[in-house]
């Protein structure tokens, strides 16, 4: 293998797949990074055994195809390094792989191409296609809500809902829940749901931009596989039961907020600086056309802040993790959002106002 | 080693009404209900106290051991105020404040170095402010823990300061009646004399075993405070373990279906308390309690996180059949769970 390429074609697709190789591995060749070089294409694939993502580029010159394996992290950290616009000359010499540029050359190991594991061909169900802004809205507005290392392995990830006409995402981690919905052109037989776990969603989510150009999407039983123009995404999916999420979204709420967005996210964000630090608890007190947040924490210190809100829903109290509502008001896009609450038992709605495509269940907490 | 300070107002009640009008100052008097209310004795001063009357004593009974006892019906609000400036004076010390009632708080002042850290005098500047700025007397007790702390408040009450520096401790313990020890009352008391111990030493002679088997978990704590060992801290923040309300009967229920009626009436009073708690705290339990005419009581006690009118007549049922005569005193209550402070409800 011996090719030659510009720093700035190579950079952009070894960062992302460099983004899927985790620091520590159980396999060393988990390490590396593949580089295939076929005709002017150069492919690049990182891997953890649970996540695969495959970039593609374009040489400028090949003077032999082949592949190698090399260390993703230092390649990636060398090409960053070297001056823009430089030229990088990749090539294997006596199974060592070396790259040369202007008057640098850095000669790495490599490991061989053979121990390389290959995620198993998605046993593709069935295919759509999604605007790519559609899909990365999705997700950014549910990721946060996902649990991270929860017992309920299933929780770990993101449910991906596939109706006719109907792309769904939610994210719980059991404390709050977020779901968005936006209409697709896209006919199925029957609804489909995967979960992705948490990382895979967070690395696809880095490939998505806002345009309409599509991303398709292949469902299968145990993988899901996404191609854009240049990258090739396959994530396992997790085997498990989503918990129902529509019964958890309270509809029997009369008590209805509209709050300023940006300024009650101010107003929360400067409460809890004043929280207890480990469990970051504020009492909200509804009143007519006034919103009043308090916290304490153990050292008996004591945030008060008022703001003006529509409310005529009578006066209340209520307990939250500052941190679930302040995700919330950061991931909506409206001016203004509407809460509602039944009583401070039971869980918050939170969305924009009149709905949108996205809405947010918070439970409170006990104070 | 720690210090600690066990502040207790000498008879609070009386010394405000006492202090307010000083006619009152020599003559038995007694801050209470009234006769016709079968009230209890709150408060009595010490010229009252002569004549064998103590709190929680029945109006009445009070009234017969001391004919020209000079009834007051009290002053709350005036009471807390007074309170109020109290506190203040303890918070000039230290913030490590845990009140244990209207009067009476312990202070940690382990890490304060006025008066060159001396506990001991700490205690004295209280008890001369406290006297000279609001004209009532405090005893004070200062000691390394708690117990020894509180007990040592009593020890030259009124108007007195006991301390207990932590070379005397082994000494002090050794001789102190084992009737002193908070939680031990009559019945445990009389359990001890059975088994011959009467004094913190004699304690020290049984084994921690032997303790615990007669005496649950209460004789572990016999164990630990025989040796003059108290590691609980000082709480500012005082858990709230129940809720309840009770009511004495001008006249005697007559029978267990003259007690039932009455249930709803206590329930909605609870329910109300419950709903003032702040934090709110969730239901563990619930809780009847049942004196009778001859003022033996007792209280039966169930756990369920929902409780109901048809529960606590079981309960009533139960507390009554342990007396079966007339009551004169019925009370509800709910347990609360403990450290639900801060808890994430789950959304499924």
């Amino acid at each position: 293998m011996k090719f030659s390429i510009s720093r700035e074609a190579l950079l952009r697709p070894l960062t992302l797949v460099a983004g899927v190789v985790e620091r520590r591995q159980t396999l060393p060749v988990l390490s590396n990074v593949l580089i295939q070089v076929e005709g002017d294409q150069v492919s690049l694939t990182g891997t953890d055994l649970e996540v695969e993502l495959v970039g593609r580029t374009v040489a400028s010159q090949v003077d032999q195809a082949g592949a190698a394996t090399v260390p993703a992290r230092k390649l990636m950290d060398i090409c960053k390094s070297l001056p823009d616009q430089s030229d990088i000359q990749l090539a294997v010499e006596e199974g060592r792989a070396v790259l040369r540029s202007g008057r640098s050359r850095f000669t790495l190991s490599t490991l061989p191409v053979a121990e390389f594991p290959n995620i198993e061909d998605a046993d593709g169900s069935q295919e759509i296609s999604v605007p790519r802004g559609t899909l990365k809205h999705l997700i950014e507005a549910t990721s946060f809500a996902m649990a991270q290392q929860d017992v309920r392995y299933y929780l770990n990830g993101m449910l991906l809902e596939i109706q006719s006409n109907l792309l769904r995402t939610v994210a719980t981690d059991g404390h709050r829940l977020a779901m968005c919905s936006r209409p697709i052109e896209v006919s199925v037989s029957q609804s489909q749901k995967l979960i992705v776990p948490r990382k895979g969603i967070l690395e696809l989510s880095r490939l998505l931009d806002d345009s309409d150009e599509p991303v398709s999407l292949t469902l299968g039983s145990s993988h899901v596989r996404a191609h854009t123009g240049d990258f090739t995404f396959t994530s396992k999916l997790i085997d498990g039961k989503f918990p129902d999420y529509e019964r958890v979204v309270p509809r029997n709420g009369d008590k209805v907020l509209i709050a300023e967005r940006a300024a009650l996210r101010q107003v929360l964000s400067r409460t809890a600086i004043l929280s207890n630090e480990k469990y970051r608890g504020v009492r909200l007190y509804l009143e007519e056309n006034n919103l009043k947040v308090m916290a304490n924490n153990p050292e008996q210190e004591e945030a008060e802040e008022n703001i003006a809100v529509e409310y005529n829903g009578g006066a209340m109290e209520v307990g939250f993790n500052v941190g679930y509502l302040v995700d919330v008001l950061t991931v909506l896009n409206e001016e203004r959002v509407q809460i509602t609450l039944a009583d401070p038992n039971s869980s918050a709605l939170l969305e924009e106002p009149g709905g949108g495509d996205a809405l947010y269940v918070v439970m409170p907490m006990r104070l | 080693m720690r210090k600690i300070i066990h502040c207790d107002c000498d008879c609070f009640y009386a010394a405000v009404e006492m202090r307010d009008n000083p006619a009152l100052r020599d003559i038995p008097i007694a801050i209470g209900g009234s006769v016709e209310q079968r009230g209890v004795v709150a408060t009595c001063n010490y010229p009252a106290r002569e004549f064998g009357i103590h709190s929680a004593m029945p109006m009445a009974q009070a009234l017969k051991r001391c004919p020209h006892l000079t009834v007051i019906r009290g002053e709350m609000a005036k009471y807390k105020e007074v309170a109020r400036q109290v506190f203040a004076i303890y918070r000039d010390v230290t913030e490590l404040i845990e009140p244990l009632s209207l009067d009476e708080a312990f202070l940690d002042v382990s890490e304060v170095t006025v008066h060159h850290g001396s506990a001991t005098l700490m205690a004295e500047a209280i008890r001369e402010r406290v006297s000279r700025e609001v004209g009532i007397t405090v005893s004070a007790g200062v000691a390394p823990n708690k117990f020894l702390a509180k007990i040592a408040s009593d020890w030259n009450k009124p108007d007195g300061l006991c301390v207990i520096t932590p070379d005397k401790v082994d000494s002090f313990v050794q001789q102190l009646p084992v009737k002193k020890i908070h939680g031990v009352g009559p019945r445990t008391a009389e359990k001890l004399a059975g088994l011959d111990i009467h004094t913190c030493a004699d304690l020290r002679t049984r084994t921690l075993t032997d303790l615990v088997e007669r005496f649950g978990r209460f004789g572990r704590r016999l164990h630990e405070l025989s040796w003059g060992r108290d590691e609980r801290p000082v709480k500012t923040h005082r858990e709230r373990k129940s809720v309840s309300t009770e009511q004495t009967y001008a006249q005697d229920l007559p029978n267990l279906d003259a007690c039932r009626q009455e249930l709803p009436a206590l329930i909605e009073d609870l329910e109300r308390r419950y709903a003032r708690l702040d934090p709110p705290l969730a239901v563990r339990g619930l809780i009847v309690k049942v004196k009778f005419s001859d003022f033996t009581q007792t209280t039966v006690e169930h756990a369920d996180p929902a409780p109901n009118l048809a529960q606590f007549e079981t309960l009533l049922n139960i507390g009554w059949s342990r007396g079966e005569r007339p009551v004169r005193l019925l009370g509800v209550g709910y347990r609360l769970a403990e450290n639900t402070q801060e808890h994430q409800l789950p959304l499924f």
